[in-house]
């Protein structure tokens, strides 16, 4: 049952990593750099340096707290979310469920998926969300899918938020078995009519120059592109927004630590974004062009009628 | 010390494959036998616990215990357990948490659950003493506190009548799985990784299981008749195992969890595999012990000593998965780690042995 699916997917993956590796305007992969740079001369020399105005590049995505601040090409990919559209023209609630990684919670007050709800319904206002969160353990090669399938086959939910590739990355599953058993599962998740947002994992400079490591990164990357589901890019924001904060505590014990914990403050902001964005999508459009990241106002503009972005000409 | 016999030694090829497969992604995960069905490791675990139980409350002579007695026993084994289960979640967040300062790396901080410990120390604290915040990997000790600890009343309820401890154990089991009863996760939510509603049930199977094994020589002669059933289901094993062949979980009908395959729930997939198994391979032990040559008295030796073993071992896996995870991997690494993890699991069993018999000299104490 699970192999001729298979077999076709691997072809079909590994056609897509192919264009896709030569498509890839921005990979990962950081190759200036000496080994073992300690993050302090690192991440400087490879994102664009944001100090200067940002105008002269990309925009930052002024809708965020400042410091959450990422230029939009750096913080998702965009998709059709048909299966949050639905709930949303039906008036019910958005059952959302969160999946893997550091979800369980950021502090005794709020929590991520306690922000994430919270951010949710502020940005969908007359929108209840309903936000479940669970932790995850193994790999999403071996026994972690089984188990997702079930979590989903438990709770039903309209869209599954998951972060991916943290506990493959630790096993060193191989990359191409990991795309595979990953596009497996995001595609059983939209055969059911449930959407899917694919958030890849951390950056950290002491992973900058390993080449498994972003190449697994990249591959999270190629399965939202193939698969036509959102992407937040966890690893680039967190990728800028080093460049933004180096107070020369490189010779400090555990100095990308605070990197990490921005980049944990800011997920909800971010998946939020990525969500409320590709809840904007035109329906029948190609999912993977390239997307326009509208303007501030714009988006605030879309957002403040809450059922009109949900009834768009394209839907 | 006894001498190996059929229970320590598969208790031991459990911890043994617990301990390789608690290192994901290593070369040697493939050979080992939960690749190869439905079930895996931990129902054997459970179950030679819930037959060890039955041994260690009768006499000799198949006599039971004072009630008293078996209570106080188990309890103490409750605590043991706990107090094992303390120690090596502290140990284990303490590896993870130095090897991310040493590595500046925290990508390892997100590690299996370890994420949201560090991201919330002040409720985690709390849910790790409660048992209700596990780490990926360390959840069976958590199972075995609880299982333990209710164990008593199937103890005793089976003195009174074996058929009314079968059916409470199985009501409970089946209730867990009609209305997905399992104790919870906190901080966070969800529930236990082994649903322990559930999992006693192979608890309270082991126990019966050696009360109707010791008094029945008829019984005995009936379950070896039915060792071409166990072959059976361990062959559908296999073959749905290797093809990946399973339900999908949101096209069962209800009650999902009686047709999906789930860990946590012990799914009666899971359930009459394991079932099979223990058909199948019944009668092996006494093929195998006298042609393993000093393997059997390994084995047997690691399952005497099972929890010191298994907790030794669930640090030593970390450890393995950080060092695989550092250098990268690769057969050298596996062969490495693999080979040195199953010699300090035989010294923790000779160790444990040694530590227990050192303080009783028959010389006469200064």
């Amino acid at each position: 049952m699970a192999l001729p699916q298979a077999a076709a997917l691997l072809a079909a993956s590994l056609t897509l990593a192919v264009s896709a590796a030569a498509a890839l305007a921005d990979p990962p992969a950081a190759a200036s750099r000496g080994p073992g740079a300690s993050g302090l001369t690192g991440p400087a020399t490879v994102v664009s340096p944001p100090k200067t105005t940002p105008s002269g590049s990309e925009a930052l995505d002024v809708s965020l707290s400042p410091e959450c601040r990422v230029p939009g090409s750096k913080l998702y990919t965009l998709a059709r979310l048909g299966a949050v559209k639905l709930a949303l023209k039906e008036k019910r609630p958005v059952r959302v469920l969160t999946v893997g990684g550091s979800s369980a919670g950021l502090g005794a007050s709020a929590t991520y998926p306690v922000k994430l709800e919270t951010a949710l319904e502020r940005s969908l206002p007359n929108v209840d969300v309903v936000v479940e969160s669970r932790g995850m353990q193994g790999e999403i090669a071996s026994g972690a899918a089984e188990r997702l399938r079930n979590m989903v086959a438990e709770l039903e939910p309209d869209l599954v938020i998951w972060q991916v590739g943290t506990h493959d990355a630790l096993a060193r599953v191989d990359a191409d078995v990991f795309a595979t058993a990953l596009a497996e599962t995001v595609q059983w998740i939209k055969g059911h009519e449930i959407d899917v947002v694919l958030v890849n994992p951390v950056y950290t400079a002491s992973l900058a120059d390993d080449e498994y490591y972003t190449s697994l990164v990249r591959k999270v990357q190629e399965v939202a592109e193939h698969e036509g589901v959102p992407l937040v890019q966890r690893y680039e924001a967190m990728r800028y927004l080093s460049g933004l904060s180096q107070k020369g505590e490189g010779h400090l014990l555990g100095s990308q630590f605070r990197l990490n914990e921005l980049g944990l403050r800011c997920m909800a902001e971010h998946v939020t974004r990525a969500i409320t964005l590709s809840l904007l999508q035109a329906d029948p459009g190609a999912p993977l062009a390239p997307v326009i990241v509208p303007p501030r106002d714009a988006a605030a503009k879309a957002a403040s009628p809450p059922p009109s972005i949900l009834v768009r000409p394209g839907d | 010390m006894r001498e190996p016999n059929a229970i320590d030694f598969w208790r031991g090829l459990a911890l043994v494959t617990i301990f390789i497969n608690h290192i994901p992604g290593n070369t040697f995960e493939r050979y080992t036998y939960s690749q190869y069905g439905i079930s895996d490791a931990a129902e054997l675990f459970v179950f030679l616990a819930g037959w060890s139980i039955g041994i260690a409350t009768r006499g000799r002579d198949g006599r039971p215990e004072p009630r008293l007695k078996t209570v106080l026993r188990l309890l103490s084994r409750t605590i043991e357990v706990y107090r094992a289960q303390i120690t090596i979640m502290a140990l284990a967040l303490a590896i993870i948490a130095g090897t991310a300062l040493v590595l500046d790396n925290p990508l390892l901080l997100e590690w299996h659950n370890a994420g949201g410990f560090f991201a919330d120390p002040i409720q985690s604290m709390v849910g790790v003493v409660l048992l209700t915040h596990q780490l990926g990997f360390f959840n069976i000790l958590p199972l075995y506190v609880v299982l333990i600890g209710i164990a008593p009343v199937f103890v005793l309820v089976a003195r009174v009548s074996r058929l009314a401890a079968l059916a409470l154990s199985f009501g409970l089991y089946a209730a867990s799985l009609v209305f997905e009863w399992n104790l919870p996760s906190w901080p966070g939510e969800g529930g236990w990784f082994f649903d322990p509603l559930c999992w006693q049930l192979l608890l309270v199977l082991g126990f019966v299981g050696e009360d109707l094994n010791r008094r029945s020589p008829g019984l005995r002669a009936k379950s070896k008749r039915l060792v071409p059933l166990g072959i059976a289901i361990v062959a559908t094993g296999v073959v749905l195992a290797v093809f990946e062949i399973r339900p999908d979980p949101l096209l069962v009908p209800e009650p999902r969890l009686f047709f999906a395959f789930d860990k946590t729930y012990l799914t009666p997939a899971r359930l009459i595999h394991f079932l099979g198994v223990l058909l199948a391979f019944q009668t092996l032990y006494a093929v195998l012990a006298p042609r393993l040559g000093p393997v059997t008295g390994y084995l047997a030796g690691l399952g005497r000593n099972s929890l010191a073993v298994f907790s030794i071992g669930s640090l030593l896996s970390l450890a393995a998965q950080l060092v695989r995870f550092r250098t990268g991997g690769g057969v050298f690494v596996d062969i490495s780690v693999v080979g040195s993890g199953l010699i300090a699991l035989g010294f923790t069993a000779w160790f444990v042995e040694w530590r227990s018999r050192k303080p009783r000299p028959s010389s006469p104490q200064a």
